[in-house]
């Protein structure tokens, strides 16, 4: 069916792993679903299909419930991520502080589309609609770390020390 | 609690809804996503309604407004029918051929070539996706958020899960899911692409294709009935009673020495 193309590869999903989170964290209750949902994410850097099946039997909740829930959220992403997120505000006054110069940059010098992750799985491009620091506009987060009144040099730093690594 | 439906005083009691008041005191009010079996989801807000509670007046969806203190109600004031009409306007370019919304702008004279077809086929009510949950397989769910919204099943692939039951197929407003039997598979079809496709039994005495090879006994436990043991799936329901009727008239008549046809000519 339409939606979301999910990319076939095999997974390895630790189901110690799982246990500790859904059993231990949060006590296998079907309400903390989100939470749980989150922390297999940090640890996968995307929600794996055969994680959200055991997720599913152990809590009881339909499969497509779950499915329902992580295509509702834009954080949650069923889609494997790269191993770093760059996420640029397009906000609307980093917009107009130009943030769409330095996606249409970091898509071309990648050569990758915006919400997509690069071929060689390094990167992610994320386009934000806020990160709520319109003072400092534009922003960028890369790795979690934000980066106020951002131009194409602050993104180009960050990503020759990717290539550097 | 005093109600006021239309300008007229009406019964109810607490906790019922303002479309089950209304319906019972032959009010029409329309709705394309209610089905009284189901829980309301107030998703097609067609059936929005003015609430005067107190000394304001506010639009709530009737579907899923319980009633707990004096209200005055109406149905159908000029603001709403603007509202329905627009609704209307929005949803028909999505379904164009659906008889539903025709007759409804019929009524409500919208203008239906306002907005540019879409032809989605779906009017995002969400039906399939509840009634799949509450007696189906758990197989149809609504995917995405906003104008992205859509019927989807799981991870978008056709899913092991759908029981065949059809029941998305009978409560589609807009009549847009096929179940189809053919070459030994049903199919279910949304939006013409397949949701599920399960392999029919094959009937042991005639050969002919009959319902979908499922786990009965799990349908019997979502149904609370664990203890009744699921029903023979070799033999059509046809040929059971066709052989039950035979196994009986051969015990009955043999005993008193008579072959069916003999009696009926007698008699």
């Amino acid at each position: 069916m339409s939606g979301t193309e999910v990319i076939c590869q095999e997974i390895e999903v630790d189901y110690m792993l799982l246990d500790r989170i859904i059993n231990d964290d949060f006590g296998g209750n079907r309400e903390a679903m989100i939470m749980m949902m989150q922390a297999i994410q940090h640890n996968y850097r995307f929600l794996p299909e055969p994680a959200l099946k055991y997720l599913s039997q152990t809590i009881g909740v339909p499969l497509t419930k779950i499915y329902e829930v992580a295509t509702f959220y834009a954080s949650f992403s069923l889609e494997p991520k790269g191993k770093h997120i760059v996420q640029v505000c397009t906000g609307t006054a980093c917009h107009l502080k130009g943030s769409y110069r330095m996606v249409e940059h970091i898509c071309e010098r990648k050569g990758m589309e915006p919400g997509k992750t690069s071929e060689d799985m390094l990167l992610t491009l994320e386009t934000v609609n806020c990160v709520g620091a319109c003072a400092v506009a534009p922003v960028v987060v890369m790795d979690e770390k934000y980066y106020p009144k951002a131009d194409i040099k602050t993104v180009n730093e960050f990503l020759d020390g990717l290539n550097a690594q | 609690m005093k109600i006021v439906l239309n300008g007229k005083e009406v019964a109810a009691k607490e906790g019922q809804t303002i479309l089950e008041v209304a319906r019972a005191n032959g009010v029409n009010i329309p709705t394309l996503c209610y089905v009284p079996a189901l829980d309301a989801a107030a998703m097609c807000r067609l059936c929005t309604v003015e609430l005067t509670e107190g000394r304001r007046t506010k639009l709530v969806t009737s579907c899923n407004y319980p009633l707990r203190r004096d209200a005055e109600i109406q149905t159908d004031t000029d603001a709403l029918r603007n509202g329905r009409r627009l609704l209307i306007e929005l949803l028909a370019p999505r379904c164009p051929d659906s008889v539903k919304l025709q007759e409804l702008a019929a009524e409500y004279g919208a203008n239906l070539k306002r907005f540019p077809e879409s032809n989605q086929d779906c009017v995002m009510c969400g039906l399939c996706a509840r009634v799949c949950e509450r007696v189906g397989g758990r197989t149809l769910t609504l995917s995405g958020r906003g104008v992205e919204i859509h019927v989807d099943t799981a991870f978008g692939r056709p899913s092991e899960l759908c029981i065949g039951c059809g029941a998305c197929a009978q409560i589609c407003p807009v009549n847009k899911i096929q179940v189809v039997d053919e070459d030994g598979f049903r199919r279910v079809i949304v939006r013409g692409q397949e949701a599920s496709r399960i392999p029919l039994n094959k009937c042991t005495s005639c050969g002919k294709f009959f319902g979908p090879v499922i786990s009965l006994s799990q349908v019997m436990a979502n149904l609370g009935e664990e203890k009744v043991p699921p029903p023979n799936q070799s033999v059509c329901p046809e040929c059971s009673r066709h052989n039950l009727a035979i196994r009986m008239a051969q015990r009955h008549f043999e005993q008193y020495e008579l072959a069916p046809h003999e009696t009926v000519e007698e008699v």
